[in-house]
């Protein structure tokens, strides 16, 4: 588990839900510091959805509690529900309203307005690429000038901490791509983020932090890096090279961290712990035999191989 | 109150764009009302007919007939009695429709009369049964009246004195007298508002709950397109949402309605009353239908259901109202049943105020009732709404 984060904007602690005999959301609990992205991962059904209603204040929960920004969330708690940016997995704008209308009528909703909604509906509109559309009516969108334009409204009123729910299903390469790096940007501004996912890919790139959750509990929580290392398992390190392959393979059983060498043709494969610290050293080591090394690439346990280790199952099951 | 009208706000925004209201609001019950009022005849007010008589008779007791009694009727505006020669052409003027009905007065008409025998007047009718009632009507009462003078003046005779001349003219006078005149007047004086009213007055009653709809509707939609976890998400209230849904409904049925009254008093001359009085009945007729739009909104899925479900209660409750059939007209237990309807009391209201003496307090009642209903439909619609949009 990671370290104690300072200064949370988002506390939430036994979070728990129930529908009927069901049980949703089973004590779920994490914090989010300022500038922090946090990833929920877990497959369709998880509880990924169920949870951020709850700490959105969209649900009513049966157990637990949510503390925005020093303030308590729950469905009545309208003046702290201020404080978060909400995204919703499925679009939620009006297709008959053009793309400023939806952001000058959501941003009235959290009290904007005047010159300064103006602006920063310009500003948005900028961001997300749609200055050139913002007088068309968002029915003629694409399907990811669609999600863009999803993810700026709640945006519009500069959120301490934005929750985003699932924003790439269904989004060309292109759009999902952009709408990484932007979110990426925004954690880099300070803002906290609260992102579900069942694309390990995406939870990878864009995570400080990941809660792995499945069958509405939190199964791990950590950095990629501890997550990996709970697991247990090791990088794969393939060096593509000529020379003495198989003096080679013996040289790099010897370097420290290296716990398995196999000579191929043409290639030397090693299995390693951290291998990305070790390769500097491994490197030289086998220069210096004479090997001519001309690729090297370290692929390591992803977290994938963690959601299997720890549920049984894929993220896609 | 500020997000309640930006709410209203974006709803009325939408449903001009997509005219929808405008259509189903406005132009739908215009025309409607328009096709109404000219496919049937105004019996109150302006309806109009043409009698032709042939009379072979020419004696002074077919003169009264034709002069006095069917006179009477071309002087109240209701219809117009030319003679004409023969029974041929009286026939093909029927056949052709050029009249509504023929008259004809048998050669020996007066001698018969005086002298106590059986005489008998034809009527040829048309397709105009209204109009081949009124002459009917009008020479039944005449036979009626001269059977009465036959009776005096066969009295007179077996006694073996002379007839009373004196007698037997006021007699003959008093057979004259103009009945279904007398009729058509009776009916204005029981506070019925003419034809072009009623009708403008029934499609505007009946069709504001397609225009109050939209504002219920528009909770629905947000339910659906998800822009409702939007909503929840906010720094906003529920009755904010609540507030700006009722707002657009509000501003929408009294925009057709009023913009109905207007049309019809200009297109067809419709009298609605004193703008005045019309007001609140107006409001407390919108208030009616939001609240009935409201309850059936909350207890529908999505928008479709909703629509489909507004517009089964808009039409179940019009023709039980008496939007289609007078109420004065349906079987005893339909028009007790037509008094829980916003209908029945709103056309009751303009019924009303088609005395010129009409007071806010004579529409008390209507008004009154109208409020009751909103408020009790719209609490319980409200209620439903709020618990939908709370998250449990």
């Amino acid at each position: 588990m990671s370290a104690v984060v300072p200064a949370a904007t988002l506390a939430c602690t036994g979070l728990t839900k129930r529908f009927g005999d069901r049980l949703a959301v089973d004590g779920v609990g994490f914090e989010i510091a300022a500038g922090e992205t946090y990833g929920l991962l877990g497959p369709n059904g998880a509880g990924k959805t169920t949870s951020i209603s709850m700490i959105c204040g969209l649900l009513a929960r049966d157990g637990g509690e949510v503390v925005v920004h020093g303030r308590p969330i729950d469905p009545g708690a309208t003046a702290a529900k201020a404080a978060i940016g909400y995204v919703p997995q499925d679009l939620a704008i009006y297709p008959d309203l053009t793309a400023r209308e939806n952001l000058i009528f959501f941003g009235q909703l959290y009290g904007l307005g005047g010159q300064a909604l103006t602006a920063r509906v310009a500003e948005l509109l900028e961001v997300i690429g749609l200055t050139d559309r913002a007088r068309d009516r968002t029915e003629q969108f694409s399907g990811g000038m669609k999600r863009r334009l999803n993810i700026a409204i709640g945006l519009l009123h500069r959120p301490r901490l934005l929750v985003l729910d699932e924003p790439t299903v269904g989004v060309d390469p292109q759009s999902r791509n952009a709408i990484l790096s932007s979110v990426q940007e925004l954690g880099r501004e300070g803002m906290a983020i609260l992102y579900t996912t069942h694309y390990m890919e995406e939870a990878e790139r864009l995570c400080d932090r990941v809660g792995i959750i499945d069958e509405g509990r939190i199964r791990a929580e950590g950095t990629r890096r501890e997550l990996v290392d709970l697991v247990g398992q090791r990088d794969r390190i393939r060096l593509i090279a000529s020379g003495d392959l198989a003096t080679a393979a013996t040289t790099a059983r010897a370097q420290p961290g290296v716990h398995e060498a196999t000579a191929g043709d043409d290639s030397l494969d090693l299995l390693a712990t951290n291998g990305r610290v070790l390769l500097p050293g491994l490197l030289a080591a086998l220069s210096g035999n004479g090997l001519a090394i001309r690729s090297v690439e370290v692929i390591e346990p992803d977290l994938e191989a963690v959601f299997l280790h720890l549920t049984g199952k894929a993220l896609r099951d | 109150m500020r997000t309640a009208f930006v709410i209203a706000r974006r709803i009325l925004r939408q449903r001009i764009r997509d005219r929808s209201a405008i259509i189903f609001a406005v132009l739908t019950p215009l025309g409607l009302a328009l096709a109404f009022s000219i496919l049937i005849p105004n019996e109150f007010s302006s309806f109009h007919t043409r009698f032709v008589v042939v009379d072979r008779d020419g004696g002074h007791v077919a003169a009264i007939l034709v002069d006095d009694v069917l006179g009477s009727l071309a002087e109240a505006g209701v219809a117009d009695v030319d003679p004409i020669a023969t029974e041929t052409e009286a026939v093909e003027e029927v056949r052709t429709g050029r009249a509504a009905a023929a008259i004809v007065i048998p050669g020996d008409f007066t001698a018969a009369v005086e002298g106590g025998m059986p005489a008998e007047v034809r009527i040829l009718g048309g397709e105009a049964r209204l109009s081949l009632e009124i002459a009917t009507s009008a020479v039944q009462r005449f036979a009626e009246a001269v059977g009465t003078i036959q009776l005096m003046v066969a009295t007179s005779v077996a006694s073996g004195s002379k007839p009373d001349a004196a007698l037997v003219g006021a007699a003959q006078a008093a057979a004259g007298t103009p009945g279904p005149i007398s009729v058509a007047t009776s009916a204005l004086e029981r506070r019925q508002a003419d034809l072009a009213t009623f009708y403008g007055a029934a499609m505007a009653i009946m069709f504001v709950f397609f225009a109050t709809q939209y504002g219920a509707l528009a909770l629905v939609a947000d339910r659906q397109v998800g822009t409702m976890s939007r909503y929840l998400a906010a720094p906003i209230r529920a009755w904010s949402i609540l507030a700006g849904a009722s707002i657009a409904g509000f501003v929408l049925g009294l925009v057709a309605m009023s913009v109905l009254a207007v049309a019809t008093t200009v297109l067809q001359g419709a009298d609605w009353g004193p703008p005045a009085l019309l007001a609140p009945l107006i409001l407390a007729a919108v208030v009616a239908a939001m609240g009935i739009s409201t309850l059936v909104s909350s207890v529908a899925r999505t928008p479709q259901q909703a629509g489909g479900l507004n517009a089964i209660v808009a039409l179940s409750l019009s023709a039980l109202g008496g939007v289609f059939i007078p109420v004065s007209q349906a079987p005893d237990g339909l028009a007790v049943a037509a008094q829980v309807t916003p209908h029945y009391w709103f056309l009751r209201g303009i019924d009303t105020l088609a005395s010129d003496s009409a007071t806010l307090l004579d529409l008390g009642p209507s008004i009154g009732i109208l409020l009751a209903i909103g408020a009790l439909t719209g609490a319980v619609g409200l209620v439903r709404a709020r618990s939908a949009l709370i998250a449990r």
